[in-house]
């Protein structure tokens, strides 16, 4: 296997930060948070699941599509897609396969998302392997694992004295030729994980979690279960902003500028969410989704019969942040038991 | 001083006796929920009270659901009646949405609960019950429990001195250094029984003063504007400081106001019966309302 030292690692680290917008996960007032970072000195490598996606850096929470300016009787367009190139180090193997998820949209379909398209073509994602599954972690039943190397450019995984480096991909490999790099005895780390060292706080490998097929979501459209679970929902946004594949974002222009003979106007798009209670509204007020049941259910056939019917993939990768974020504990496992239960599979 | 196996019993049996009467149809209260802590649950036949629990993680503020309850289920029917569990902290939105008019009282049975304190995910004391020493709430229809024994809080505000000694331009960078982590998912707006606007001057389509930006100059704005919307109201419960998922220190924006108002008329929201709102009152220049 390839390997290199934690110092190797840095030095690395640090040059690519002059070439490139680096990424990876870093404490910010005690949440650990994929940010931007100067040098490797503000990374940290021990860390849990971060409490937030890598979505931010491919579909911003608030990204200008486009700016222009009226003079007199000129009008000028300005485009406003960044030309750094961005390096995501420390990406657990969920959110890469987030981002997966997100281009069966963004890039599949014509015609493909430009902005999407520009972000994702310019970043290469170093991805760093769980070392155990944390609480609501359940991507062993989404089809991902703790090392799955499938969706990223490189793997890392710890080993003893430093780490292995899996390349993946071509894209890898380019960025990887800065690193001094050493073959070692041994097998490469295994490609999933035993099932005893999958322990979370409590022990113990985690309960799959069955996932019904699209079809036969249908039946269960006016099912009961949708009243239970939604009751207690609060209709705010953190199970959608913290998703990696939840992908709604609302459009509007904003002045930025106004005086006689200048107008600046700018072109946003931010994140919305299905779960807020106005996100359905049209024009005349009727609001087709009114109650919260009804809401959360849309979030759920979304991910799991809409997204796979219409794009492909689920809409879901198992990494469990909507299950310890929510302050109400709706449970996305608990939800998709219910469905299976009572679709009989 | 009851355990938290007697009072789960006798909220079991007050919700039993509640819904076989018929005199509500809901009750609002806590069940076991799937990560091992208390959540909300609504128990809508008497055959499900055995899910009703009462422990030290019942943190969640219930008045928030009574929202959902103001309306008719069906077109010509008269509002359901709803029976709440609530805690004293709990117990002062109560008083607040009734002077607000937003709650009928006798369509509402309050089961209030003798409070020992409850505890954040950690185990620890919440945040909230550090700085209170209301062992009854303020309003209910029935009191389960024995008030425990309890010291009084010297100063519940004394966490202000925090902010109060930085300067104007340290308060306005640690305010901003704050803001920055929010993602604007309004949970602290959602969960907060004195936020119940049908669309929020924050979320307007047509809004003048913010627009759809998740961006610190917006979430400012946000944040500022809702404190201040709470002036006077907030009963102090710490919802939207324990739902925050970016941990934002919220309820200094909003005891720092509850503080102001306290010591310019001499009233705490939802400490007492009110007629109505503190700001609809008029009152001569310093007196007391």
């Amino acid at each position: 296997m390839k390997f290199t030292t934690l110092d190797e690692l840095r030095a690395w680290l640090n040059h690519l930060a002059q070439e490139h917008d680096l990424i990876a996960p870093r404490d910010v007032d005690g949440h650990v948070l994929y940010r931007p970072v100067a040098s490797s000195g503000e990374i940290l490598f021990d860390y849990e699941r971060p409490e937030l996606s890598t979505k931010d850096y491919f579909l911003p929470a608030t990204e200008v599509l486009l700016r222009t300016e009226r003079r007199g009787g000129d009008v000028t367009l300005e485009e406003v897609l960044p030309d750094r190139k961005q390096v995501l180090f420390g990406i657990r193997p969920c959110d890469a396969q987030g981002l997966t998820v997100l281009d069966a949209l963004f890039l599949q379909q014509e015609p493909p998302d430009v902005y999407y398209r520009h972000h994702r073509e310019r970043t290469t994602l170093v991805g760093l392997a769980c070392p155990q599954m944390w609480e609501g972690c359940f991507c062993t039943s989404m089809g991902g694992a703790p090392d799955d190397p499938t969706h990223l450019d490189v793997l890392l995984t710890a080993v003893d004295g430093g780490y292995a480096v899996q390349v993946v991909t071509e894209k890898g490999a380019a960025l990887l030729e800065g690193l001094a790099l050493e073959e070692r005895e041994g097998e490469p780390p295994p490609q999933s994980l035993p099932p005893q060292s999958w322990g979370g706080p409590r022990g113990g490998a985690p309960k799959p979690v069955p996932v019904t097929p699209p079809e036969k979501w249908r039946a269960l459209f006016e099912d009961g279960l949708w009243q239970r679970h939604g009751e207690r929902c609060l209709s705010c946004r953190i199970c959608t902003y913290v998703c990696p594949t939840c992908r709604c974002f609302d459009v509007t222009d904003r002045v930025v500028e106004v005086r006689p003979g200048l107008t600046r106007i700018e072109r946003i798009r931010a994140w919305d969410a299905c779960t807020s209670t106005n996100y359905r509204r049209i024009a005349g007020g009727h609001n087709p989704r009114p109650t919260k049941p009804e809401r959360l259910r849309n979030r759920f056939y979304c991910k799991f019969c809409y997204y796979p019917e219409d794009f492909g993939p689920l809409g879901c990768v198992g990494c469990g942040r909507c299950i310890v974020s929510c302050p109400v504990n709706i449970d996305i496992r608990e939800v998709l038991r219910d469905v299976a239960e009572r679709s009989g599979e | 001083m009851s355990t938290s196996e007697e009072i789960t019993r006798e909220i079991r049996a007050q919700a039993r006796e509640l819904l076989e009467s018929g005199q509500v149809s809901c009750i609002i209260g806590y069940e076991v929920g799937s990560r091992g802590r208390a959540r909300p649950a609504f128990v809508h036949d008497a055959d499900d009270v055995e899910r009703l629990i009462w422990g030290p993680d019942c943190v969640h503020n219930l008045t928030v659901y009574l929202h959902d309850f103001k309306k008719p289920r069906k077109r010509g029917e008269e509002p359901p009646h709803v029976a709440v569990v609530v805690k004293p902290c709990d117990s002062r939105a109560v008083n607040v949405l009734l002077a607000e008019q937003q709650i009928e009282r006798e369509r509402v049975f309050i089961i209030g609960v003798a409070c020992e304190g409850v505890q954040d995910e950690t185990g620890e004391p919440a945040a909230r019950c550090t700085r209170c020493d209301d062992r009854v709430p303020v309003v209910y229809d029935v009191l389960l429990g024995e008030p425990p024994q309890v010291s009084p809080v010297e100063d519940g505000f004394a966490d202000l001195a925090r902010i109060e000694e930085m300067s104007p331009a340290e308060r306005l960078a640690f305010w901003l250094h704050q803001f920055d982590r929010c993602i604007r998912c309004y949970a602290c707006r959602q969960v907060c029984p004195g936020c119940y606007c049908t669309t929020c001057m924050f979320e307007r389509d047509d809004g003048l003063w913010v627009d759809i930006g998740i961006e610190v100059p917006q979430k400012y704005m946000f944040h500022l504007g809702r404190a201040l919307h709470l002036a006077g109201r907030c009963a102090e419960c710490n919802e939207c400081e324990r739902v925050c998922p970016m941990g934002l220190p919220l309820s200094l924006l909003n005891r720092r106001l509850a503080r102001e108002v306290e010591t310019l008329f001499g009233y705490r929201a939802g400490r007492e019966v009110a007629l109505s709102p503190l700001l609809f009152e008029l009152g001569e220049e310093g007196s007391p309302i």
